[in-house]
């Protein structure tokens, strides 16, 4: 019998959480040792799928086993390029936050066990291709970031942590109805045999608003996003590492895999929608982030705005689209997460995040400056480096299709903004002299150092050598493609 | 006889139920009675799930189909866990052997009301089940609001129990038999329309579904946590039993009964989710939300036969969690504050009592989630699209109020060491509805195979 990779690989944390949890406070350093090697090994075990993954294959290291046949539910697990790279992320950045957060004091047990389940979660949603248990993985995500957010976050940070639950709580239960009309309609809750169903056009429309409302909290589409800056200022760093890296690839996965596949016709009909929204998320994102005085906050609205060139490459429908879709993806969770890392480093040491207050980074401490350049460069999509991949094609891809020229023009425009206000921040925090609060503080340790460089070689290995990324991603983009033409 | 023995779980109980009364005395210890009483529910539940499925006992007065075999099962199960809490605590500053007793027989009315296949039958086991419910909410005979409680739930729960002997009067006179089987031509006329509200007005009460529910927070409120968890939970695993087998006596065939079912649902959901946000009390907070998910059940129970089924089951996956944490309330306090800093007392309880909370919100893999999942999914194979847009709407609500007691649990400040007097019987309780909370929605098809229930 071959050994069952994915389930290793997405339960692996929950024994791992388990573990740490059953440790304790009282041997926290045991606890954290564990969390560490496990999180390691899961990533080891997702880069030897990687280099078994078929890039042609399609579905593979497929397990399916009948779950609760009285309503045809299925413990059915596979991967293809899309769920791989996204895959690899959330195993990545678990690491990271773990290496990230080594010196967390209060409550360790918790707080390690809790990055654990999170990766259950995150794991399990791209590799489940069954409706239901794609479900519970989707929701199981909710629990440990409510309480990430409620037990190690800022000020507000309970009203923060229940209205991010509430909000995807809000969204997921309509996608369950969706879920369940699907069901009613085909018989299956198999999201692999529903694609290219063929299901009747009105009904389609339907079904892709329920799940609308699921996706588009998730990613956060505008105006659905309020959530994301509240969950953000108040969540500790690596909290929000994971929730801008992972958390939000979801949403953007579940049209992906979900709405596309198996609703194309409402696609087409909802495309002109979802693009226009966007625009105005890129718009808005950008505009607001230029407002923002607060570095978190920044880096948050970016996120609303980088989510809206996925939303819009998903909205093309075209490959070059889509590929630009999964690429901003990946290159988002790299590139926000390095940014968070760094605001969060930064705070650490001068105990504020507010940008009139941090200046003179590069002077005072070069490597965390130059890291922080480096990443704001590759948030705003210098070429070369990865943001721009998925920008680029994701534009591309919106010209070559039937959404209105006026959405992307507005799209482009926010590729300067994005531009502008990075290099702003870049200009006041990273550059000039040395104010107060940075006057006492050091430069990055060699754990937060290694913490960083995985993910600016990512960086500069997406950005320089699309096909990394891409040989993985095309093909399965081109089948979610043909699934829709084959409705 | 060999009938009999078909009713041996219930003997059994009712057996524990007259022991209880004397177990004190004999034995000389102060809580004998749920020691003795436990052991011997948890072996009710075995031999009922062991008889499984009969067709008509006595004459056709009883009948054990699939859904009265389940909820044999559920009801025992839970009466075991809740003895098993008691025996560890008893029933706060009283006395416990009458409670204990009291409970039993409770328990009993209950069972038998699952399988009632005759209206007579119906009624005595109904109030059977509803009766000693009386005298456990208004256990604590010195407190006046609980005996204010108590006598509310009283007159209001007699009066609706002779609003339904009026209505079964009329099904009788249009049927001229009490029989189930005969039921399917009471709804033609004003008088049978009449006569199924009357009876809907009856189960209605019992399961605290507006606009029959303003008795529950009062009644709750004043009494004592113990009592709530059972008198809020395991009568209604039985009156939802009943309500889904009259629905299909009375050939649910969309006619009056789905309207009036529909009416209630809407209401129940909308009463309870909304008046349960602003609660401090945890007894208040969860008889509200006690109704809601009663508005939940009646929208299954609304939506033909797989809903029916979806119904008793949800009313099992509420019953669970509910149980566990009103037992939780009795121990530590019930207003909310007096859960703060549980987490840090009792980390593996909070946890446990995340489970809970979750399952009642409907969130996966706890079998809250799985009730919800089968429920909506009959409703809306019913058609019932705009109704299932406005339960996932409230559910979200629910998560609202929901998540103050998760606050309150891990988030809370409290200086002193709580009240709670522990014990390893209670924690034992609270393992077993845990797992239970957990099992079910994990291992949920090896449970609908072996009662054989089909949505």
């Amino acid at each position: 019998m071959d050994l069952p990779l994915l389930t290793v690989i997405v339960f692996l944390p929950l024994l791992g959480a388990a573990v740490v949890a059953l440790l304790g406070n009282a041997q926290a350093a045991a606890g954290r040792a564990v969390a560490a090697t496990v999180a390691v090994v899961d990533l080891a075990l997702v880069a030897w799928l990687a280099m078994r993954f078929d890039v042609d294959g399609g579905m593979q290291f497929v397990e399916k086993l009948t779950w609760v046949p009285q309503v045809g539910i299925t413990y059915h697990l596979a991967i293809d390029g899309m769920s791989l790279s996204m895959v690899a992320l959330s195993a990545l950045l678990t690491v990271l936050a773990i290496v990230a957060s080594w010196k967390t004091e209060k409550n360790p047990a918790l707080w390690f066990s809790m990055l654990l389940l999170l990766e259950v979660g995150m794991n399990g949603v791209f590799v489940a291709m069954d409706f239901v248990l794609f479900y519970v993985f989707w929701e199981l995500v909710l629990v440990p970031m409510y309480f990430l957010i409620a037990t190690w976050g800022g000020p507000r940070r309970q009203y923060a942590a229940v209205k991010f639950f509430l909000y995807t709580l809000f969204g997921s239960v309509f996608m369950l109805v969706g879920i369940i009309a699907l069901y009613l309609q085909t018989g299956t809750l198999d999201i692999l045999e529903m694609a290219g169903a063929g299901l009747d056009p009105t009904f389609q429309w339907w079904v892709f608003a329920a799940f609308f409302l699921g996706f588009a909290v998730k990613v956060p589409v505008f105006p659905l996003h309020t959530w994301l800056p509240d969950a953000h200022v108040e969540a500790p760093t690596a909290a929000s590492v994971l929730l801008a890296g992972v958390l939000l690839k979801m949403g953007s996965y579940g049209f992906l895999r979900i709405s596309l596949p198996i609703l194309p016709d409402a696609a087409a009909e909802w495309s002109t929608f979802i693009a226009a929204l966007a625009a105005i998320s890129i718009v808005y994102g950008a505009a607001v982030a230029f407002a923002q005085t607060d570095m978190k906050k920044l880096v948050a609205y970016s996120s609303v705005s980088h989510m809206g060139f996925v939303m819009l490459g998903i909205a093309s429908m075209t490959p070059e689209g889509l590929n630009g879709a999964v690429a901003v993806m990946f290159s988002h969770g790299v590139v926000t997460g390095m940014l968070f890392f760094l605001v969060g480093m930064v705070y650490d040491r001068t105990h504020t995040r507010m940008i009139a207050e941090v200046s003179g980074l590069s002077a005072k401490v070069p490597v965390a400056g130059g890291l922080l350049a480096f990443a704001s460069f590759a948030s705003l999509g210098l070429p070369g480096l990865s943001g721009f991949v998925g920008e680029f094609l994701s534009l591309l891809g919106a010209w070559a299709s039937d959404i209105p020229v006026g959405w992307v023009v507005t799209s482009a425009v926010g590729v300067l903004l994005a531009a502008a206000y990075m290099l702003w921040l870049v200009q006041r925090v990273v550059l000039g002299s040395p104010s107060e609060a940075v006057a006492g503080i050091t430069d990055l340790s060699v754990r937060e150092v290694a913490v960083l460089l995985p993910l600016v070689a990512l960086t500069l290995v997406v950005g320089l050598y699309w096909d990394s990324l891409l040989r993985f991603t095309d093909p399965a983009v081109r089948s979610v493609l043909v699934m829709m033409g084959g409705a | 006889m060999s009938e009999l023995l078909l009713l041996t779980p219930e003997l059994l109980v009712l057996l524990g139920a007259l022991v209880a009364l004397f177990a004190d005395r004999i034995t000389g210890h102060p809580r004998a009675a749920a020691h003795i009483g436990a052991p011997l529910a948890v072996i009710a539940a075995l031999i009922a799930a062991l008889i499984g499925t009969h067709g008509g006992v006595f004459a056709g007065m009883l009948a054990l189909d699939s859904l009265a075999v389940f909820a044999r099962v559920a009801i025992a199960l839970l009466l075991a866990f809740w003895l098993r809490w008691v025996s560890g605590r008893g029933a706060g500053a009283e006395r416990s052997a009458e409670a204990v007793a009291l409970a039993m027989l409770s328990a009993v009315g209950g069972m038998l009301m699952a399988s009632a296949r005759d209206l007579i039958v119906l009624f005595i086991s109904l109030e059977l089940s509803t009766m000693p419910a009386y005298v456990l909410m208004g256990y604590r005979r010195t407190d006046a609001r609980g005996l204010e409680g108590a006598l509310k739930y009283f007159l209001l729960s007699m009066l609706t129990s002779l609003i339904m002997l009026y209505g079964l009067s009329f099904a009788y006179g249009i049927s001229g038999s009490t029989a189930y089987a005969d039921l399917g031509v009471v709804d033609a006329g004003t008088l049978g329309q009449l006569a199924i509200a009357f009876v809907l007005v009856g189960l209605f009460a019992k399961l605290s579904a507006a606009p029959f529910h303003y008795w529950t927070p009062d009644a709750y409120a004043g009494a004592p946590a113990g009592s709530v968890a059972y008198v809020s939970t395991v009568p209604k695993i039985a009156g939802v039993v009943a309500l889904v087998q009259l629905v299909a006596a009375f050939a649910g065939n969309g006619g009056t009964i789905t309207v009036v079912l529909l009416a209630g649902s809407l209401l129940s959901m909308l009463v309870g989710n909304l008046a349960a946000y602003p609660q401090t009390d945890i007894r208040r907070l969860m008889a509200y939300s006690g109704v809601a998910h009663s508005g939940y059940i009646l929208l299954a129970a609304a939506a033909g036969s797989a809903g029916g089924t979806a119904a008793v089951f949800y009313a099992v996956a509420y019953a669970v969690p509910s149980m566990a944490i009103m037992l939780l309330g009795s121990e530590e306090g019930t207003a909310l504050d007096d859960l703060a800093g549980l987490a840090a007392r009792r980390p593996a309880v909070a946890w446990a009592s995340v489970v809970w909370l979750l399952s009642l919100i409907g969130i996966p893999p706890m079998v809250g989630f799985f009730g919800k999942l089968t429920m909506f999914t009959a409703a809306l194979d019913n058609g019932l699209l705009w109704i299932v847009a406005v339960a996932v709407t409230m559910s979200v609500v629910s998560a609202g109020y929901y998540f103050k007691i998760l606050r309150s649990v891990f988030f809370g400040e409290r200086l002193d060491a709580g009240r709670a007097t522990r014990s390893t019987a209670a924690v034992i309780a609270y393992a077993a509805l845990t797992v239970v909370t957990l099992a079910l929605g994990v291992l949920a098809s090896p449970v609908l195979e072996f009662f054989g229930l089909r949505f």
